[in-house]
């Protein structure tokens, strides 16, 4: 079936058969292989994407399902300039990653906490971030990043 | 200077822009997709295995069973005790757990592989299944093994039983631990090509890259210049992805079949819950025997682990055995000690290694038993601890196991850690006081429970000689080239599943020959680039590979110093490097730089002295022969949700000896994510088979890890007392798993004075624990 989304911007077209996911459509068929997959059955978020600025786990939808929507995946945080989203600079100071497996589905969790809650407390960000697994950090640090990412923002805000 | 500093980790722009590139991100042309067929019961003989309904599907190209690879692994030790068993590539005439592959679908793409794995028809005839260590015998899982036990080995000093006998008191307790995993958030990925029929280049997530070649060239019957084997990012791997599997031969052998052809297998988490390596499935029974005076006097253990239906290759069934027996006493003084130490095999997946390896499981049932002895003697749990730690005065100790303990800085970091304890305001005593004013007035129960450790950490040839296997593992090498530009290039046979090498290796690299950490790349996890390295297990890497990267720059810092004297006209002795500047002692101007030097070295011959060989490279192997004992200690502070069962973590302090420390963000990152693996262990995590072998908790539905919302703030505090080694570090990858199962279930006890025997600690079990003592729900 042809299925026509837009990604990160930009109108993409691709031809898949029902079942594939929409994980798998990015990774194999638009080779945007940022967005990992973790435990295919739901649970770990990291292959959580945002779909119409909902998160989504990726593996759970069908490619067919994102039908005319548009997609948001790691790739397309960076700034065209080539400076980091302030979450991405965020997740790098604090040490919010490790093996960097967990990390884009984290990150784009956090991208849909701070647009929703642009001030979160910490009990927040742990509450929200629990959606996502992470082997490596223990967890601490990648609230430290987020925290860090919502001041930074906080403080762009108000040089506006 | 860059050592010792933190600094942007080289590899989190690629990882955090989605630009990382793991084993599974790979897309090569023509590319195949593998399933496996798995099975489905714990313990049988294999009727039939009939693929052809397999075969018929569209897009299905080949389907391999055991029968099509004659390839078994076969994980060799020399110990007294050991029997060898094999492990066959896909199974052949019989199954031994459920999740092991009997069968492999090669087909177009995965979805059609998977189809393709589900129509092959197997017939089992069923055997008798043993899922539990201690259980009786009827089917044995190894015919060679008529009683399942593949090792068997007693750890033994003093006088046990006298020293028993003469004790003021004798505490036992009978301790079993919980069948955990490693499970990183990537699971297993291999993709193998063949060039030809004698050329192999396999992609793989492991640990040990020059490990899977050194085996994959036996197995295949291949020189080792034949293959190359490349381990790019790796999301996580704990020491789970430190095992050459079945499935990633039976990928080899059948890529082999189709040169041209790359074979790509990615793991998804049922599998890996299923078939990669459990651990800590164990049973503890411990006598200890104390003096008046809360002296340890004698232990005598008696330990079981249940180590799965294979031996872990290259690692064998003792990896954890033997380490629970070796490493049991810990930091603590003692003679007198017998440990019998046996491992069962059972129809589970093969236990292996996971970071800490068997410590997290002695590590409880130690502090269990002096929890038991301080309450017989009415003294304090931190009072018995110090009355028995080994000091720095007792350094060199010889533990029972006859290790030798170089560190002796137990105290040092116990004490810290209680000083460091604090929760809304209150210390360590006002914590205490706290404790008994709700004991007198009512409200949740709060306890404070300990654990002290030691980590054997950098093992080199003499530490390592323990499970004589046909190697040891104590070396790493480390080349540095300098570029004619004057970069530097740093090839290292570590691995990295998130440890953060690149960046401290650069540091290293760096900070001794006098260049900007920019300057260095760092490139790890190919076989065809590096000499060698043992890969990453036994947090070893900082130390030895750390040891090898030094040493070798500074043997080209020497060449390239010696070259600026001849051409500068210079004593090579006043010589330094500074930010790629060369600069001679006593002018604060430099006379030239390392890029000018480099550009003599590779491109100007004509200006070389006599003599001089081209290029500026150095290749160095580092062994620190002996390792370096790492001191950790642990206290947390939890309350009891009387009415529920639920612990609540209030404080969890973690004071570790780092030596010198390398990087402090990353080395706070390495105990971090340890105490929250120790914590999943202990209050969570749990691999659970029912009688006929099913694994019950086989999704992460079921698999409970912790999350965001489980894991405590820490406290960490450090020590940096230099190891004995040309850095001065001691490893810091595993001691955070091994507090707290025992700091947890010793706080309980402390909290409402109920003793902890099993883990996970879980609601239901403090619940019950209080109502038996008639006390839960009040
Ligand atoms: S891969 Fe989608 S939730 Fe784990
Ligand atoms: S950084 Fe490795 S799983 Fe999160």
């Amino acid at each position: 079936m042809r299925v026509e989304f837009t990604v990160n911007g930009s109108a993409e077209s691709v031809e898949v058969e029902p079942r594939v996911t929409l994980a798998d459509a990015l990774r194999e068929e638009l080779g945007l292989t940022g967005t990992h997959l973790g435990c295919e059955h739901g649970v770990c978020g990291a292959c959580t994407v945002l779909v119409d600025e909902q998160p989504v786990r990726s593996c759970l939808m069908l490619a067919v399902q994102a039908r005319n929507a548009s997609l948001q995946t790691i790739e397309g945080l960076e700034r065209e300039n080539g400076s980091l989203h302030p979450l991405q600079q965020a997740f790098s100071d604090c040490h919010g990653l490790q093996c960097g497996f967990c990390t884009p589905g984290m990150v784009m969790t956090a991208v849909h906490l701070l647009a929703t809650n642009p001030d979160p407390t910490r009990d927040e960000i742990r509450a929200e971030m629990s959606a996502n697994i992470c082997r490596c950090t223990g967890y601490n640090s990648i609230v430290d990043s987020v925290e860090q990412a919502a001041t930074a923002r906080g403080a762009l805000a108000r040089d506006d | 200077m860059t050592i010792g500093q933190t600094v942007t980790r080289k590899e989190d722009h690629r990882l955090l822009t989605g630009r990382g590139r793991f084993v599974s991100d790979l897309q090569l042309s023509p590319m195949r997709h593998v399933a496996f067929t798995r099975s489905i019961v714990a313990h049988a003989h294999l009727a039939t295995v009939d693929t052809s309904e397999a075969l018929a599907l569209p897009g299905v190209r080949a389907v391999f069973t055991g029968a099509d690879i004659p390839l078994a692994l076969r994980a060799q030790s020399a110990l007294p005790g050991y029997v060898e068993t094999d492990q066959p590539a896909l199974a052949v005439g019989k199954v031994r757990f459920v999740g092991e592959a009997l069968a492999a679908v090669i087909a177009d793409n995965r979805y059609l592989a998977e189809d393709g794995a589900e129509l092959v028809d197997v017939d089992y005839s069923p055997l008798q299944p043993l899922v539990d260590a201690t259980g009786v015998v009827i089917d044995p899982v190894h015919d060679d093994a008529p009683d399942n036990i593949l090792i068997r080995r007693i750890f033994e000093n003093g006088d046990v039983d006298t020293a028993l006998e003469q004790s003021a008191v004798v505490v036992r307790r009978d301790l079993t631990t919980n069948r955990h995993a490693g499970n990183p958030m990537e699971c297993r990925a291999t993709v193998a090509l063949w060039e030809d029929h004698r050329n192999l280049t396999v992609w793989s997530g492991t640990q040990v890259p020059h490990l899977v070649r050194n085996m994959l060239a036996e197995q295949l019957d291949l020189p080792e210049g034949n293959i190359r084997v490349i381990a790019p990012d790796v999301g996580g791997g704990f020491g789970v992805k430190a095992v050459l599997y079945p499935e990633d031969l039976a990928i080899c052998a059948m890529a082999r079949t189709m040169p041209g052809t790359a074979l790509k297998w990615v793991e998804d988490r049922v599998e890996h819950l299923h078939a990669a390596s459990h651990a800590r499935d164990h049973r503890y029974e411990v006598e200890a025997g104390f003096a008046d005076d809360g002296e340890l006097l004698a232990l005598r253990v008696d330990a079981t682990c249940n180590v799965g239906a294979y031996s872990v290759y290259p690692w064998t069934v003792g990896i954890e055995p033997l380490m629970a027996g070796g490493l049991f006493t810990g930091p603590y003084r003692l003679e007198h000690y017998r440990c019998l130490v046996r491992g069962v095999t059972t129809n589970t997946s093969p236990s292996g290694p996971y970071r800490g390896v068997a410590r997290p499981a002695t590590v409880f049932a130690m502090e269990a038993v002096l929890d038991s002895g301080a309450r017989a003697l009415g003294i304090s749990g931190a009072d018995i601890r110090r009355r028995n730690l080994i000091a720095p005065d007792d350094i060199p100790y010889r533990m029972p196991t006859r290790l030798v303990d170089d560190s002796g800085h137990y105290l040092e970091c116990f004490e810290k850690a209680l000083d460091l304890v604090e929760h809304n305001g209150l210390d360590y005593d006002g914590l205490r006081a706290e404790q008994q004013k709700r004991v007198a007035h009512g409200g949740n129960p709060i306890g404070i429970g300990f654990a002290v450790y030691n980590e054997l950490t950098g093992l080199g040839r003499a530490a390592s000689a323990g499970p004589r296997m046909p190697f040891r593992t104590g070396h790493e090498a480390c080349t540095v080239r300098i570029n004619p530009e004057g970069s530097v290039t740093v090839l290292s046979g570590v691995t990295s599943q998130g440890q953060g090498l690149e960046t401290t290796l650069a540091q290293v690299v760096a900070g001794t020959i006098g260049v900007g950490f920019d300057d260095v790349q760092v490139r790890y996890g190919d076989t065809n680039e590096s000499l060698w390295g043992f890969g990453a297990f036994s947090s070893r890497q900082a130390v030895i590979a750390g040891g090898a990267a030094l040493q070798s720059a500074e043997a080209v810092l020497e060449k390239a110093l010696a070259l600026a004297a001849e051409l500068y006209e210079a004593n090579a002795d006043d010589l330094t490097l500074t930010n790629g500047n060369i600069m001679v002692a006593g002018s604060p101007q430099p006379i030239g730089t390392l890029a000018d030097v480099a550009r003599v070295a590779y491109l100007e011959s004509n200006r070389l002295p006599a003599g001089f060989e081209p290029g500026l490279e150095s290749t160095r192997f580092y062994d620190p022969v002996m390792g370096a004992f790492a001191a950790g200690a642990q206290v947390v502070v939890i309350e009891i949700e009387r009415s529920t069962g639920e612990l609540k973590i209030l404080d969890l302090v973690c004071v570790e000896d780092s030596g010198r420390i390398l990087n402090p963000q990353i080395v706070e990152g390495q105990v971090a994510g340890s105490l929250a693996q120790g914590i999943g262990g202990a209050l969570y995590e749990h691999l659970v088979y029912d009688d006929d072998g099913n694994l019950k908790t086989g999704t992460l539905l079921d698999y409970l890890m912790p999350t965001s919302a489980e894991t405590p703030e820490f406290t960490l505090g450090h020590l940096t007392h230099h190891a004995d080694n040309p850095l001065g570090v001691r490893g810091v990858g595993e001691g955070g798993t091994l507090g707290p199962a025992a700091t947890l279930a010793g706080a309980v006890a402390d909290a409402v004075g109920l003793e902890i025997d099993e883990l996970p600690i879980t609601p239901a079990r403090i619940w019950d624990g209080l109502a038996q003592q008639g006390g839960a729900g009040t």
